[in-house]
């Protein structure tokens, strides 16, 4: 097929995270691959071949099959052939540095997934109503102080999810600034705002040197909180995870550590960037806020159409575990398949309209949150904690306007707004 | 309806409910669709899951 191979000038940024700063040129690039390349390699210096997979259909074909698309023996983040030796030869062959539950394949993955799977099960979630809303009411009034204008996204828009995750994890308020900074690092890495002091954007090795050096902050501070969590338990997600056990052991140190690392950066940093989005939405279309007031019923599906819009989760990879033909493409053993959730989650074969913000978009299964066996264990938590902020923002919000350019964070992986200027009236 | 036994199941992996009751109309379920009467191939429409992981509700 004459499409087979896709010309690497067009998809080399796709490779870049400081391309990804650049959403626009993203969904630019994406939208000329679903149409003419929907399945096809790359082939870009510096990184192994990747199946480019842009299509909904086909990420959710992928992603429900974990035992015919691997997710523990190469890299789930996007790392070029450099960095993933530097990684090997971090941690002695394994091409992760973290291993969390992203980084596992069954049956490992369920066995440390079920040691707080029912923590984050909807009825759980909904008991954390009354504590998420009293944070997000000081978080209201926060913003209401910062009137007439603010930063939302670095103002604020960080620091509500951040707070909260941090808050049911058990981790005290005075490091949740230090847990903010290493989130940034990690998914960051080249930002030249948020990443790591002296990281080398140009290093194709700087993701592994960063995660690595994250990973030992991470440890060094978890281990002392598991060491307190099992000599005096609490009512806290450490508690769970200290006490957790895997087919009736302890769990691994590397495991441990990088579950508690996952909560402690997915499990804000995500949210975080969907809120800011929301945010920016409301500021660009002053008819979304009228909307939004006059049927706060509608602030679930806000909620939802900016988690599809921001896709926080950009980019997963997948190798195959054996020979598989997708869309008619023969996919072989050991492959590598970059899964595109930014593309999937505007593919106009599946929304109506999909660079339309519709929060009437009824349904809405965006792939925001993954699909198949490793969706998002927050999920439900993220969700609740975005619908109630909106619903103590949204009422007592009179206006809102960009008040400057918006900006996105530069980075390939995991990503949203860094900067959201509004000019606002709030009650 | 629960005078009918219908019964509410959970996925066991993304905690989406399917009430036999309400069934899925947007799935082409009609409402009293018990889950066992779901075919083999259908699956959880919020992760894609096998009806197999699905568990009684008890929320």
């Amino acid at each position: 097929m004459d499409n087979l191979k896709i010309p690497v000038d067009l998809v080399a940024p796709i490779f870049s995270p400081a391309a990804y700063g650049n959403r626009d040129k993203i969904h630019e690039i994406f939208t000329t691959l679903r149409r003419d390349y929907p399945l096809s390699i790359a082939e870009v210096p510096g990184f192994d071949p990747h199946w480019i997979v842009t299509k909904y259909d086909d990420l959710r074909e992928i992603t429900r099959q974990d035992d015919k698309f691997l997710s523990s023996v190469r890299s789930k983040t996007l790392v070029s052939q450099a960095a993933e030796a530097f990684i090997r030869d971090f941690t002695g062959g394994t091409p992760n540095v973290f291993k969390t539950l992203v980084n596992m394949d069954e049956p490992e993955h369920t066995d440390y997934r079920n040691v707080t799977a029912q923590h984050f099960m909807p009825q759980s979630v909904a008991t954390l109503e009354p504590l998420i809303r009293k944070i997000a009411k000081r978080y209201a009034d926060k913003l209401a102080s910062m009137a007439p204008a603010c930063d939302f996204a670095w103002d604020l828009g960080f620091h509500y999810p951040l707070e909260v995750i941090m808050t049911i994890i058990g981790v005290p308020e005075e490091d949740h600034a230090m847990m903010l900074r290493l989130t940034q690092w990690v998914f960051n890495y080249t930002d030249p705002e948020l990443g790591r002091p002296g990281a080398d954007p140009s290093d194709l090795s700087e993701v592994a040197k960063t995660w690595m050096i994250a990973f030992l902050e991470f440890k060094d501070y978890y281990d002392r909180m598991v060491e307190d969590r099992l000599a005096c338990p609490r009512e806290d997600i450490a508690t769970v995870l200290a006490h957790g056990k895997v087919n009736g052991c302890p769990m691994e140190n590397v495991a441990l550590i990088s579950y508690f690392a996952i909560a402690s950066t997915a499990g804000h940093d995500t949210t975080a960037a969907s809120t800011s989005m929301a945010m920016w939405k409301l500021a660009e279309d002053p008819t979304l806020l009228e909307r939004l007031q006059e049927n706060p019923k509608l602030i679930p599906g806000f909620v939802e159409e900016a988690i599809r819009w921001a896709t926080p989760i950009q980019i997963f990879v997948r190798s195959a575990a054996e020979d598989y033909v997708l869309r008619g493409r023969q996919i072989k053993k050991g492959d590598l398949l970059y899964l595109s959730y930014v593309s999937a989650n505007r593919d106009e074969d599946i929304f109506d309209e999909p660079f339309a913000f519709k929060p009437e978009r009824s349904p809405n299964r965006h792939v925001g949150f993954g699909y198949g066996g490793h969706i998002c264990l927050g999920q439900h938590l993220g969700r609740m904690e975005m619908r109630i902020f909106w619903e103590e923002v949204i009422p007592r919000l009179k206006s809102v306007e960009m008040a400057g350019e918006g900006r996105m964070a530069q980075a390939e992986t995991v990503s949203g707004p860094k900067h959201v200027p509004i000019r606002f009236e709030m009650t | 309806m629960a005078d009918d036994g219908w019964r509410i199941w959970q996925c066991g992996i993304c905690g989406d409910l399917y009430d036999e009751a309400a069934g899925m109309p947007d799935q082409g379920i009609p409402p009293g669709t018990r889950l066992e009467d779901l075919p083999d191939t259908w699956i959880c429409p919020m992760c894609g899951s096998p009806k197999g992981v699905f568990i009684p509700y008890e929320g």
